[in-house]
């Protein structure tokens, strides 16, 4: 533990180690820094050279650290090209906290060892061990697979299948709430068809309802059943977290984004409000998407400004919150 | 020229020696090498690995077939370092196990794609090692029924095999009319696949072994040695006696040219436990011991321990 971390106060868990909570500063939430889709390492056409990937991440990371930003969280998981020697030598050259996370989500993303065992009959993985695989990585820190633990992670990740949860993302998702109860910890949950079920699952568990980030919620189907008013309602934290993305339909666009986050303060649920961006610094396996980590700061909070939002709730939504969401409990 | 790919580059046939035609350096599922609880140092892993090898070279082995597919911990620069220390000629297999065995980004594949991926490895290299696939490795998914990526897989395979003449290989024998099928509308002759594990205690009574002879394949009894007598069996364990009467009788029905054994053991496992007292030198210390007590002649052996596999892995023009 450093020497500012032991001085008292919250802390938060990056991948260089605990740092006080106050340090955090402005916070992206809910971004990839490398992802990799599983298998997509083996493919002969997929190049994984460390000196480009490295290079690509700092560039960005220094955009987003030029234009105010301090903190990035990886919401990828640990099984999603998660590299932790990476973002530690990467957070010490840029001087941008990363706060890296453990679990995996969706079902589809897992692979064979958690969903056939070599057992008779192949039994899907229970909540339980998916539980004791997340807290060891917050307890005794994030594997490098095969090799060491390093760093303890920040946050327990985990997502659902869009046309509904399946039974191994139910465990998945009890898993990731009784982690988060082990170990004070944050969830952030991708939910799948319906974010209220979602969300329920992990409260089943009796964690408090602000151990909980409910990404996606500028979705557009949940925007028009009013899922992020009641995820707030719930005390639950609401990530609007596709910031930038105009994908014509899947997610309303920044305009309405920003409607969204302005309707959410009135209600008296500033508190409760996170933006980010999805962005995905180096994609491997899968469509690049290019999107600045400092596109929050540049073009949505000036978007926020003009339609009415006071710099004080600005900086509520893009320091405090993320900042009392990750302090460890 | 006739060639088998070992991890150490082509090799003829005639060097091969006695193979052990499916085995395994180390298996593990895809994601089990997250799981601390299977760690090993590579110290320990070269420990496990090494004595045994060396045993199977001083019994007169020569040729050591890795059954490891892509995601189960496959690691061609390790079975490269072994090779050359211990003397054992090593095949690495490109495909995989099963479909339930293929991460997402394989598993999202189409057969183009997936054959695509099998003849890089067999003809430019895996990953960047410069080694070639000597076989291709497909499976039945847990379930007992072929899955619509197994049938993906196997398709891709039966492409692959037909373009490059290297065989293929299977895990699990049930379920084969789908794979049949696939194989002959692609073009490939049965005697380039080898229906694997048709003798383990929980599937050889679901392969219906004399149909899978008359259309033309050869079946694996290599899972030698994974017995009920033994301390701690696998559920897959099946009487000694059982099994090998099950060979005898298959061989005695006429079958040798279509018949391979191995042991499918793991010298040192990745990401399950493994199976203790149990190695691929059963072949040598159990097996052979096993088939001359029932009057099994030394042609036989050498039949079913060299001339088969040599034949079965030598890349067909």
């Amino acid at each position: 533990m450093t020497d500012t971390a032991t001085a008292g106060g919250p802390t938060v868990n990056t991948v260089l180690g605990p740092v006080p909570a106050r340090e955090l500063g402005v916070t992206a939430v809910h971004e990839a820094l490398l992802s990799v889709v599983p298998g997509a390492e083996y493919a002969p056409e997929v190049s994984m050279d460390r000196a480009e990937i490295f290079d690509a991440l700092a560039r960005k990371l220094k955009d987003f650290r030029d234009h105010g930003g301090k903190t990035v969280v990886d919401s990828t998981g640990m099984f999603h090209g998660r590299d932790v020697r990476l973002y530690e030598a990467l957070s010490r050259s840029t001087g941008v906290h990363i706060v890296a996370s453990t679990g995996m989500g969706p079902e589809e993303m897992l692979g064979g060892y958690f969903l056939t065992p070599q057992t008779n009959p192949p039994t899907p993985w229970p909540a339980e061990k998916f539980a004791d695989l997340f807290t060891k990585e917050v307890t005794e820190g994030m594997v490098v697979p095969r090799v060491e633990r390093r760093g303890p992670a920040g946050l327990v990740a985990t997502a659902a299948a869009r046309d509904g949860m399946t039974a191994t993302e139910e465990s998945l998702f009890r898993g990731a709430a009784r982690t988060a109860l082990a170990t004070g910890v944050p969830v952030s949950i991708r939910y799948g068809r319906d974010a209220l079920h979602d969300l329920d699952v992990v409260l089943d568990e009796r964690l408090p309802a602000d151990r909980v980030v409910v990404g996606g919620l500028d979705r557009r189907d949940a925007v028009d059943t009013g899922a992020p008013l009641e995820v707030a309602r719930r005390g639950a934290f609401v990530a609007l977290d596709h910031v930038g993305l105009d994908d014509g339909g899947t997610h309303v666009t920044d305009r309405e984004r920003a409607s969204l986050v302005l309707d959410l303060v009135e209600a008296g649920f500033g508190h409760r409000i996170l933006l980010s961006g999805n962005a995905i610094g180096v994609a491997k396996g899968h469509p690049a998407y290019d999107l600045p980590f400092s596109h929050v700061l540049t073009a949505f909070v000036p978007l926020l400004a003009s339609m009415g939002l006071g710099d004080e709730e600005a900086r509520r939504v893009l320091a405090d919150n993320p900042q009392e969401l990750l302090a460890l409990r | 020229m006739s060639k088998v790919n070992t991890v150490l580059g082509p090799v003829a046939p005639e060097e091969l020696g006695v193979v052990a035609v499916h085995e395994h350096i180390g298996y593990g599922m895809p994601g089990s090498e997250l799981d601390t609880r299977w760690w090993k140092t590579p110290e320990q892993r070269y420990e496990e690995t090494v004595p045994k090898l060396r045993r199977f070279r001083e019994y007169g082995g020569g040729t050591f077939v890795d059954a490891t597919g892509i995601c189960n911990g496959r690691d061609v620069d390790y079975y490269k370092s072994l090779s050359e220390k211990t003397g054992v000629h090593i095949v690495a297999c490109t495909g995989f196990v099963g479909g339930d065995t293929a991460l997402p980004y394989f598993a999202r594949q189409s057969v183009d794609q997936l054959t695509r991926l099998f003849v890089h490895e067999i003809t430019v290299g895996i990953g960047d090692t410069g080694s070639l696939a000597g076989v291709i490795k497909v499976g039945v998914s847990r379930g007992g029924r072929m899955t619509e990526l197994d049938k993906r897989i196997y398709r891709a395979a039966a492409r692959a095999a037909a373009a490059t003449g290297v065989p293929v290989l299977t895990h699990l024998a049930i379920d084969p009319e789908p794979a049949v099928a696939v194989f002959r509308e692609e073009g490939l002759p049965l005697d380039r696949v080898l229906f694997g594990h048709a003798d383990d205690g929980l599937n050889a009574p679901k392969t219906p072994h004399r149909w899978i002879f008359e259309q033309g394949g050869r079946i694996g009894f290599d899972t030698f040695g994974y017995e009920t007598e033994l301390e701690d069996p696998p559920f897959w364990a099946r009487p000694r006696q059982e099994r090998l009467d099950h060979f005898l009788g298959l061989l005695n029905a006429g079958y040798l040219d279509q018949l391979l054994v191995s042991a499918d053991a793991n010298c040192s496992p990745l990401g399950w436990p493994g199976v203790k007292g149990h190695t691929v030198n059963y072949i040598f210390e159990d097996l052979v011991p096993d088939l001359r007590g029932a009057g099994v002649d030394d042609a036989t052996i050498t039949a079913l321990l060299e001339d088969n596999p040599a034949d079965f892995l030598t890349i067909r023009a």
